[in-house]
């Protein structure tokens, strides 16, 4: 028996020289140095790859790409199919990790400058490696097609739009039409599910073929230099004092690491569970508060915070010099120092960025840039912020909840968050300033001067006026009672509502 | 038969996910029915329905509204089943009370309107039979009547509500001014009269059984009432400014 597997084995060795492969491939030598948990990430990311392959096939048993039909097949993935939302959830938290991981994996190149000389290229095909992978990300978001995909990718052409030239052609191409509709959908399938996984194939295959010819990065160590002239002597030396095969000498914390991470996403796809699909891609529907998955958080906190009129740069000029940089990197400083100790511009770069798209995302969870389109009809104002009030006032409350003032406005922390919280309104604006700000809007808010009688107004500022804590007066103006042009009888003391809007009448 | 520790582990491991697999469907990640998305035109439920169209005007079980309360058992008792139809269907012009139904503006399908107008009559129902007698529909004034005499009106308030809402109406220590012509100006006759009828208990305002002790307010009375306070609305003596959709729908 075992002579027959001897003879087989032999065999297969003579025509694939299998053992030579492996000498080459996994059992090449590597710095013993580098069996070090900050060498995991590249194996880590590999592995949400290849888990991503792996459900997506199963996933693609079950997926219509079709703007009619998809969104029914995802949910019979989520409630029908046996299991079918573990698969969408594993496919979900395994894209967000892999982009996770790839961040910490070019973080620590970065870091270990192990981008310098002679692994320029290795670096540019990371890069691309990179790009492709949020490509997935984002063609993958678009798969649900409910209203995050279908506003994710209206800003996605709307950016690429800005490219000139080209940009209008490109944004056909993409959407296959003016419209996002089905074709756009099958256009973004095939993406996501042939070119981008078949690009990600490609440059893989390079950024290891790559990672293998100039070996891995040494542990920097402070003080030893890269020199283009040195450098490759010094790294066979390096080689030949401390090296060990990659397998079994140094994959163990690989092994460990890759089986943590893989515990972590089935993990997330088993208690937190798959994204979506949310309310459905119909612009007509107004109640959708449409965001993007969390590798592009940031960019879409970015757009809100913005002011008016930089969109230009966030989404043209930004992205092209960033882009730039990224590339040219190993260019830019191509040898020297690698150790992270000595290169302090290179660590607040990394800081600055971590933070920078931190915060972002922060903002991006937490923001509350869209109205809440039902608060007017459907959330009650807590009774305390009802309760005393005259005839008025409480008229002035169906004003504020009818003119779905709600919507963007919370009192006692319920409601929309678009403008201030008006729980407090009373105290630290006056009757006419409310009346003014009403009527005319600004900082933002639209001028509903045109939507509301004068008695509306009146009955709405009586409203807000009332709105302050028992024990703070309201604020008052420093001026005394304003006299509205023209009037020759005197004005009524400023008892809540009765002060406004005369002049307009 | 010898187990190895190697086979033991294996075979745990194997249990193991098998436990586990067949107990995915109970862990926290599975997607939730109540998580799936409804079209909000088929929405059946009572509550919903009225909880995302009703409540932040007119309160609900838990929350007080600024406007009447439809949940109030003296306004249920008295309002017939087509006028609450007409009424969440196409508003009350003038005031700010929205027509709900498609045709009109809104986002509410007919039957979701009927199952709303249903449920309310629904409620109107079992308060009369597990009450006290005291909003039995046959005891209590009709829904609408036509406005009464203005000076009588002035008499009648002047028993009925001067003690909470002052003389002549312009506010006392318990209650605001109730002749205010902006308040008059943004709600109908018809409002007026369901509020002296159904009260507001919940901020304090009894209905018109209460006002004063053992003495109801007579159709009469609430009636003439309305017709005062409307006297006081800005350009009184023109056309009223609210219409009230009762007018043509008064069923007493």
């Amino acid at each position: 028996m075992m002579s027959t597997l001897r003879t087989v084995a032999l065999w297969l060795e003579r025509r694939l020289h299998l053992t030579k492969l492996w000498n080459q491939t996994a059992g090449h030598p590597v710095p013993a140095s580098t069996g070090s948990w900050f060498y995991t990430f590249g194996s880590m990311t590999l592995t949400c790859f290849c888990i991503q392959i792996l459900t997506g096939i199963f996933l693609a048993m079950s997926y219509v790409p079709s703007a009619a039909e998809s969104y029914h097949s995802l949910e019979l993935l989520n409630y029908s199919i046996p299991l079918g939302w573990v698969l969408r959830g594993i496919h979900y938290w395994g894209s967000t990790c892999m982009v996770i991981v790839m961040m910490l994996h070019m973080t620590q190149v970065f870091l270990w400058g192990a981008y310098k000389y002679p692994r320029e290229l290795t670096w540019i095909s990371g890069c691309i490696l990179l790009f492709v992978t949020l490509g997935l990300a984002f063609s993958g978001q678009v798969m649900r097609f409910d209203t995050d995909a279908y506003w994710g990718v209206g800003i996605g052409a709307s950016v690429a739009g800005r490219i000139p030239i080209i940009g209008e052609a490109l944004v056909h191409i993409l959407l296959g039409g003016p419209i996002i509709g089905s074709d756009a959908l099958s256009r973004f399938f095939s993406l996501h599910v042939f070119i981008l996984p078949g690009a990600l194939l490609a440059f893989v295959s390079l950024h290891l073929r790559l990672v293998l010819g100039k070996g891995i990065n040494e542990q920097p160590k402070p003080g030893v230099l890269v020199k283009r002239e040195t450098y490759d002597k010094h790294y066979s030396e390096i080689i030949k004092r401390e090296g060990v095969p990659f397998v079994p000498a140094a994959i163990n914390k690989d092994i460990v690491a890759n089986g943590i991470l893989i515990l972590v996403i089935v993990g997330l796809a088993l208690f937190v569970g798959p994204n979506g699909p949310g309310t459905p891609a119909d612009p007509t529907i107004q109640i959708a508060d449409a965001k993007p998955d969390t590798p592009f958080l940031w960019l879409f906190a970015c757009a809100a915070l913005l002011p008016n009129g930089s969109e230009p740069w966030l989404f043209f000029v930004f992205p092209l010099v960033a882009s730039l940089l990224l590339f040219l990197l190993p260019f830019i400083t191509n040898e020297g120092e690698k150790h992270w100790r000595r290169r302090p511009v290179a660590v607040a770069i990394v800081i600055l960025s971590y933070l920078g798209i931190g915060l972002l995302t922060y903002e991006a969870i937490t923001g509350p840039w869209s109205p809440q389109m039902d608060a007017w009809s459907g959330l009650p104002i807590k009774a305390e912020y009802v309760k005393g009030r005259t005839p008025l006032e409480l008229q002035g409350a169906v004003v504020f909840q009818d003119m779905q003032c709600r919507n963007c406005h919370a009192i006692a922390g319920e409601g929309g968050h678009r403008g201030p919280d008006l729980t407090q309104v009373a105290t630290r604006m006056t009757n006419p300033q409310l009346v003014r700000q009403v009527i005319q809007g600004g900082g933002n808010m639209p001028a509903f001067g045109k939507n509301l009688s004068p008695e509306q107004t009146r009955a709405l500022v009586a409203y807000l006026c009332s709105l302050h804590p028992p024990n703070v007066p309201p604020a008052r103006e420093a001026v005394g009672v304003l006299k509205p042009i023209g009037e020759t009888q005197p004005t009524p003391s400023p008892t809540p509502g009765n002060v406004a809007v005369r002049g307009e009448k | 038969m010898n187990f190895s520790w190697p086979s033991i582990l294996l075979y745990t491991c194997c249990a193991g996910s098998l436990l586990a697999i067949s107990g995915c469907d109970q862990l926290p990640g599975k997607p939730k029915e109540s998580d799936r998305w409804i079209a909000p035109d088929a929405i059946k439920d009572f509550k919903q329905l009225f909880g995302t169209n009703c409540s932040a005007c007119h309160g609900d079980d838990a929350a007080i509204g600024p406007s009447l309360s439809v949940q109030n058992p003296f306004y249920l008792a008295i309002v017939p089943k087509d006028v609450l139809k007409k009424l969440i269907a196409e508003g009350v012009k003038g005031t700010a009370m929205p027509g709900f139904a498609k045709a009109n503006g809104g986002d509410l399908a007919d039957e979701q309107i009927d199952i709303l107008v249903n449920n309310l009559a629904g409620k109107a129902a079992t308060q009369q039979t597990s009450g006290s007698g005291k909003t039995s529909s046959e005891n209590l004034p009709p829904y609408s009547a036509s406005p009464g005499d203005t000076d009588r009106g002035s008499e009648a308030y002047n028993q009925y509500c001067a003690g909470c809402h002052g003389q002549a109406g312009n506010g006392g220590k318990k209650a605001g001014s109730i002749v205010d012509p902006d308040y008059l100006h943004l709600v109908s006759d018809q409002y007026l009269r369901s509020i002296i009828i159904a009260g507001r208990p919940e901020l304090g305002m009894p209905n018109y059984q209460e006002f004063v002790k053992n003495h109801p307010m007579s159709p009469e009375d609430i009636a003439n009432v309305v017709a005062w306070l409307a006297s006081h609305r800005h350009g009184a003596s023109e056309a009223n400014a609210a219409v009230s959709p009762t007018a043509t729908v008064s069923s007493q």
